[in-house]
């Protein structure tokens, strides 16, 4: 993929001649699996048995060793074979955007102003490069701000889905596009925030409270007792996160993707 | 070395293409400038050489383009790395690392060179652009001038034949400017390369220059001489070129030393226009001893300065000497100390759209006011910002001379059109006060005639109007001239009188035929 | 002396992490603390990363504090020495049957006191290694396979501040339209004339870096389907072996699908690679000062592994002191041995010089 538009009204993939079929389906089938494997990591607590060679201490970084191969995998192939100079630089500059806007949230009660753009990267340059953007940017902004941990892989695995969703979403126009982007803000976000939350729950909080993960339990008990917890501790900060997104959205969607899409005209002109 | 042969240029949409049936060839070593006006093609010819055109751009190009032997039609622009090196506008828009060293080694890490290779190369680059003092600095902390030659080095490293410059210098103030120009003229004339460039103000490479390649409006075609006889024909005039023509001679001077030569030659006399001296009608902005400081440093001293309407007061003075800082603070929109008055009233004190009644400023990147994706939605803000009647911003636009297509987005129009646009939204407000930051960079000779005709009818109706510039052929149409230094106004008085007296701030026209007072070709027309 | 590795760093950093979450022992954690603390106040140099660790500090902190309020209020009861009990309320049984306040014990909050304890620890070492190593360093040393996604990441983190100095350009010139520069109108009238900036300067990075020869040794042809269907394979093989590791239902077999998919993935990255031949100014050299200062960070976590095999009980005993009931935790002369491998970088570094920085730009050492 080159910076390839998806306009309102007709797909308009321009591209420097790499989207081959047998391309696009070798990537589609790399998404698949880190897709898999991402659903692993973060619902690790449903299968995990007492008994386990890893405590539940440990079960978040053996994914967070597994989740970096993959990432390195699936970016590799999307920036190395999918992407040309133009999307590179665009995949640059805007995780720089998305880099500085990030620390601008913390300590605004889940104020997240990251998300929005990579749903609008996503829909306006298609989902690889949706993917690719939510990986990269938070990779850029966790070495900016020093914030390298166990979570990072998840939290770039997670964000590059949100980037793709955007670009699967189908095809809409004007205020039909933004509504439909709003909504996937505010699901996305929500959804990014219980998986992350879910899969470090036992990791966080230990087993020694009665909000505890009890590996004895069963998964159904399991998640009832997170939805507890996550609405008394999380559910300000998912609620701000998904509000931020949908404002960010409806407030700047036009005009940003009217401007991504001029660039996206004027990167990738027939070849 | 460079052959363009038959090159006919398309972009994907055109109704007509931007090159026709070019042909030209520049030979090994010269150094060669691209001219024409703004949105003649400078940049497509420019980017055909090494194949960013059409490979990059998109495009049809049918024809041919060798350089080097080689044509751009089966070479990238990529494998052309090591044979063209190709420099854009803004040196910080185009670096990829952040330190000189790794931004010079790029280039050659991209060819595949051995890491010894490169140390070698890197020394050598470094010494040749005389920047080996910066080896470790971060780009962002360098100078204009600085940034723009590490650039430079950058594509030299990779020991390209030949460098291609779109506009070097046009971010750069003029001492930076003739910095990297002058590290160009060695680069030609001490290593043999062969330089093609484009740059607004000839009058900076014109003693220099061996070809001139010249795209004339509406042709699509290039037109290729030697400077002296083109620029009596083209439709680029810088100053000389305008006394050659106001003075009927058959040849461009190449410098102010040619030109002074014959006209000592031709015992041409000259007599000065009157000083007109400033206008003594009541002051409508009075400032006492303002002083704006950051931190430790103080951008401007104790200044005190009155301005009346009737008049355009340029504001000279190096970067950093404080002249934006006075804009901005004349504007309300900086903390100072000392008292402002602009109608009896402090603009510091008043919200920010009543300050914008009485004082209008547009700032040096005249995009950051922009944020609508067209003209006309733009526009349309202009008016319900300011509460006019529907329609306004329009009229002021069209009375300005500008036309523009209402639906083009804003980012999408030149240098020239955009000024248009802002200058447009900020009158809107009808603020007695207009205040320009250097409006004149990246415009080409056609559209700062037109900007100081715009002042010019501005300062007639009986605004106050003060122009920050660093050109002093744009301060010449001026009344009164400012110049600073240091925070502190260091000459004040009529135009002619501070131009004329010191060669540092003279136009090309006042060196020549110095000491009489002249400021511009138009002044000498007809002498004998 | 060359500046270690920084993936030296980050080896000896995540080693000693390891090897955190195999222990219990309060002496053994803050042992380990100490030692990291030490070696990254007297080896982290003036770069602006180098103060992450107080960061990492805070957050330890929170997650000890968090801990220990929600064991408080709502622990799952146990331990027989209760220390103060508060009123004691019921939640329907929609809420899963939780009880607020109650009884609490002294074993339960010292369980949670250590396990908290041992998370703030490995906390710490991801802060030391964030400290110490230089990201743009690390960066250059990444594999061939990731070449463009680091070009990538290297160009976020040199626009960055370009961007920041542009968002308050735009900020102020708001002023001059008579805009407020605050409140959710503000954000368009800022926000979008920073990035259509921001954007076109993308495209002509994008031309300067073309013109410069940027992926002109790649090899253009797509990857062949074996690598691909080899990579695919071994992605699938660690995220099942994970799974199972996990799941206990047969941890040899998924240890060993783990290990395999591990491998394959990171030699199909390096096949992968192969197709790109750019080079490296100045290259950072791996040297044998690197190895030891992660081979110290990993045989602390091998240490502690082979104590957590349980073949000896007393040692393992040792390490994970009894909550219930309450015994003091003791020092095991084998505790002092992983301390000492985790302060061994004092040993094999240098405190770096004080970074020749320029007045007027402290702190933001070149990379």
């Amino acid at each position: 993929m080159s910076l390839a538009t998806r306009s309102s009204s007709t797909t308009r993939t321009i591209s420097a001649g790499t989207s081959a079929p047998r391309t696009q389906a070798r990537t589609a089938l790399l998404l698949v699996v880190a897709a898999a494997a991402g659903l692993a990591a973060f619902t690790w607590p449903l299968v995990w048995t007492p008994g386990s060679a890893v405590s539940p201490l440990q079960a978040p970084l053996i994914f967070a060793l597994v989740l970096p191969l993959i990432l390195a995998v699936v970016v590799s192939d999307l920036t190395g074979h999918g992407m040309d100079v133009k999307g590179l630089a665009m995949l640059g500059v805007l995780a720089a955007v998305g880099a500085i806007l990030r620390p601008l949230g913390t300590g605004t009660a889940g104020m997240e102003p990251v998300f929005f753009l990579l749903i609008l990267g996503g829909r306006a340059f298609g989902p690889s490069f949706g993917f690719a953007q939510g990986a990269i940017t938070l990779f850029a902004s966790s070495l900016l701000t020093a914030g390298v941990g166990p979570w990072l892989p998840y939290q770039m695995i997670a964000a590059g889905f949100v980037g793709l969703g955007a670009g699967l979403l189908p095809r809409a126009r004007g205020g039909c596009e933004i509504a439909l982007l709003a909504c996937w803000g505010f699901v996305s976000a929500f959804a990014y925030g219980w998986l992350m939350d879910f899969a470090f729950w036992p990791f966080g909080l230990g087993t020694s409270t009665q909000f505890s993960f009890d590996p004895a339990a069963g998964p159904w008990r399991n998640l009832h007792v997170f939805v507890l917890y996550n609405m008394v501790t999380s559910m300000g900060w998912n609620l701000g996160r998904a509000l931020t997104s949908v404002v960010l959205i409806v407030l700047l969607g036009p005009g940003l993707l009217h401007i991504l899409r001029r660039a996206a005209r004027r990167a990738a002109f027939a070849n | 070395m460079i052959t363009f042969e038959d090159v006919t240029l398309t972009y994907p949409g055109a109704s007509e293409p931007t090159l026709r049936e070019v042909s030209f060839t520049v030979e090994e070593g010269d150094l060669a400038v691209v001219v024409g006006r703004t949105g003649t093609g400078k940049s497509t010819l420019l980017g055909a050489i090494n194949g960013l055109v059409p490979h990059f751009t998109g495009g049809t190009l049918a024809g041919d383009v060798r350089v080097a032997g080689r044509s751009t039609a089966h070479n990238r622009p990529r494998d052309l790395a090591d044979v063209v090196g190709w420099v854009g506008q803004d040196p910080r828009a185009g670096f990829v690392t952040d330190t000189v060293e790794e931004e010079i080694a790029y280039g050659m890490e991209q060819l595949g060179l051995r890491p010894a290779a490169m140390r070698k190369r890197v020394e050598e680059t470094l010494d040749l652009m005389g920047i080996a003092a910066l080896r470790r600095r971060p780009l962002a902390d360098l100078s204009g001038g600085q940034q723009q030659r590490v650039a430079i080095a950058a594509v030299l490293a990779a020991q390209p034949r030949v460098l291609v410059l779109d506009e070097p210098t046009s971010a750069l103030d003029p001492t930076a400017a003739q910095d990297v120009l002058s590290a160009l003229t060695s680069l030609v004339h001490e290593v043999g390369l062969t330089v093609v460039l484009a740059e607004h103000r000839l009058e900076r490479v014109l003693h220099q220059a061996d070809t001139l390649l010249w795209l004339p409006q509406d042709t699509h075609g290039v037109v290729v001489g030697p400077p002296s006889r083109l620029l009596l024909t083209c439709d680029v005039r810088p100053p000389l070129a305008q006394l050659a023509r106001a003075l009927h001679w058959d040849a461009v001077p190449a410098s102010v030393r040619d030109a002074r030569r014959r006209v000592q030659r031709e015992h041409l006399r000259v007599t000065a226009p009157a000083v007109v001296p400033l206008s003594t009608a009541p002051a409508r902005v009075s400032v006492r001893d303002l002083t704006i400081s950051y931190g430790s440093l103080t951008a401007v001293n104790r200044l005190s300065l009155d301005l009346r309407p009737g008049e355009v007061t340029a504001l000279m003075g190096r970067n950093g000497a404080g002249k934006s800082s006075l804009l901005w603070a004349l504007q309300g929109g900086l903390p100072s100390t000392g008292s402002v008055s602009v109608d009896g009233r402090d603009p510091r004190t008043l919200s920010a759209p009543q300050a914008r009644r009485l004082v209008s400023l547009v700032p040096q990147t005249a995009t950051d006011l922009l944020y609508l994706p067209t003209v006309a939605a733009e526009l349309a803000q202009a008016d319900r910002e300011t509460g006019s009647q529907p329609g306004t911003a329009a009229e002021i636009l069209s009375s300005l001379g500008s036309r523009l297509p209402p639906q083009a987005d804003p980012r999408d129009l030149s240098e020239g059109q955009r000024l248009s646009l802002v200058l447009a939204l900020q009158l809107c407000a009808e603020p007695g006060v207009i205040l320009l930051d250097e409006p004149t960079r990246g415009l080409d000779y056609a559209m700062k005639d037109h900007l100081s005709r715009t002042v010019s009818r501005l300062a007639h109706e009986g605004h106050v109007v003060v122009v920050s510039t660093h050109d002093v052929e744009f301060a010449a149409a001026s009344q009164r001239t400012l110049v600073m230094a240091d925070g502190d106004v260091i000459a004040d008085g009529p135009t002619r009188e501070v131009l004329t007296s010191s060669p540092a701030f003279a136009p090309q026209t006042t060196k020549v035929f110095s000491p009489t007072a002249v400021l511009v070709p138009d002044e000498v027309r007809g002498a004998r | 002396m060359t500046p270690v590795h920084p993936w030296a760093w980050w080896a000896w950093a995540l080693g000693l992490a390891a090897a955190l979450s195999m222990t219990t022992n309060p002496l053994q954690i803050v042992l380990i603390v100490l030692a990291v603390c030490a070696v990254v106040l007297l080896r982290r140099s003036d770069a602006p990363w180098a103060r992450s660790l107080r960061i990492y500090a805070v957050l330890a902190a929170f997650i000890i504090a968090m801990r220990l309020f929600f064991f408080i209020v709502m622990g799952s009861g146990g331990g027989t020495t209760v220390l103060f009990t508060l009123p004691q309320i019921e939640l329907p049984s929609w809420a899963a049957g939780i009880r607020l306040g109650g009884p609490v014990s002294a074993e339960g909050l010292v369980f949670t006191l250590y396990d908290a304890g041992r998370l703030a620890a490995m906390l710490l070492c991801l802060g030391a290694a964030n400290a110490l190593a230089n990201p743009k360093r690390a960066l250059r040393s990444v594999p061939a396979a990731l070449y463009e996604a680091s070009v990538a990441v290297v160009i976020a983190l040199s626009v960055a501040p370009q961007l920041v100095e542009s968002v308050q350009r735009v900020r102020r010139a708001r002023r001059l339209r008579g805009g407020a520069a605050r409140g959710w109108n503000a954000v368009t009238a800022v926000v979008i004339p920073v990035l259509a900036d921001a954007i076109d300067r993308s495209l002509s990075l994008a031309a300067g870096m073309e013109a410069r020869g940027f992926g002109r040794t790649r090899d253009q042809r797509p990857p062949s389907p074996a690598l691909t269907g080899g990579l695919l394979a071994a992605m699938l093989a660690a995220t099942l072996g994970a799974f199972l590791l996990l799941g206990s239902a047969s941890p040899p077999l998924g240890g060993a699908l783990l290990v395999l998919g591990v491998a394959g993935t990171v030699w199909g990255l390096r096949v992968g690679g192969r197709r790109l031949s750019v080079t490296r100014y100045r290259p950072d050299p791996w040297t044998a000062r690197d190895s030891l200062l992660a081979a110290s960070g990993c045989a602390a976590a091998a240490t502690m592994a082979l104590v957590g095999t349980g073949e000896w009980p007393t040692l393992y005993a040792a390490f994970h002191p009894a909550t219930s009931p309450l015994t003091w935790p003791t020092l095991h002369p084998l505790m002092l041995v992983v301390a000492g491998l985790a302060v061994a970088p004092l040993a094999l570094t240098r405190a770096p010089l004080p970074a020749t920085t320029h007045p007027g730009h402290l702190g933001e050492a070149a990379a």
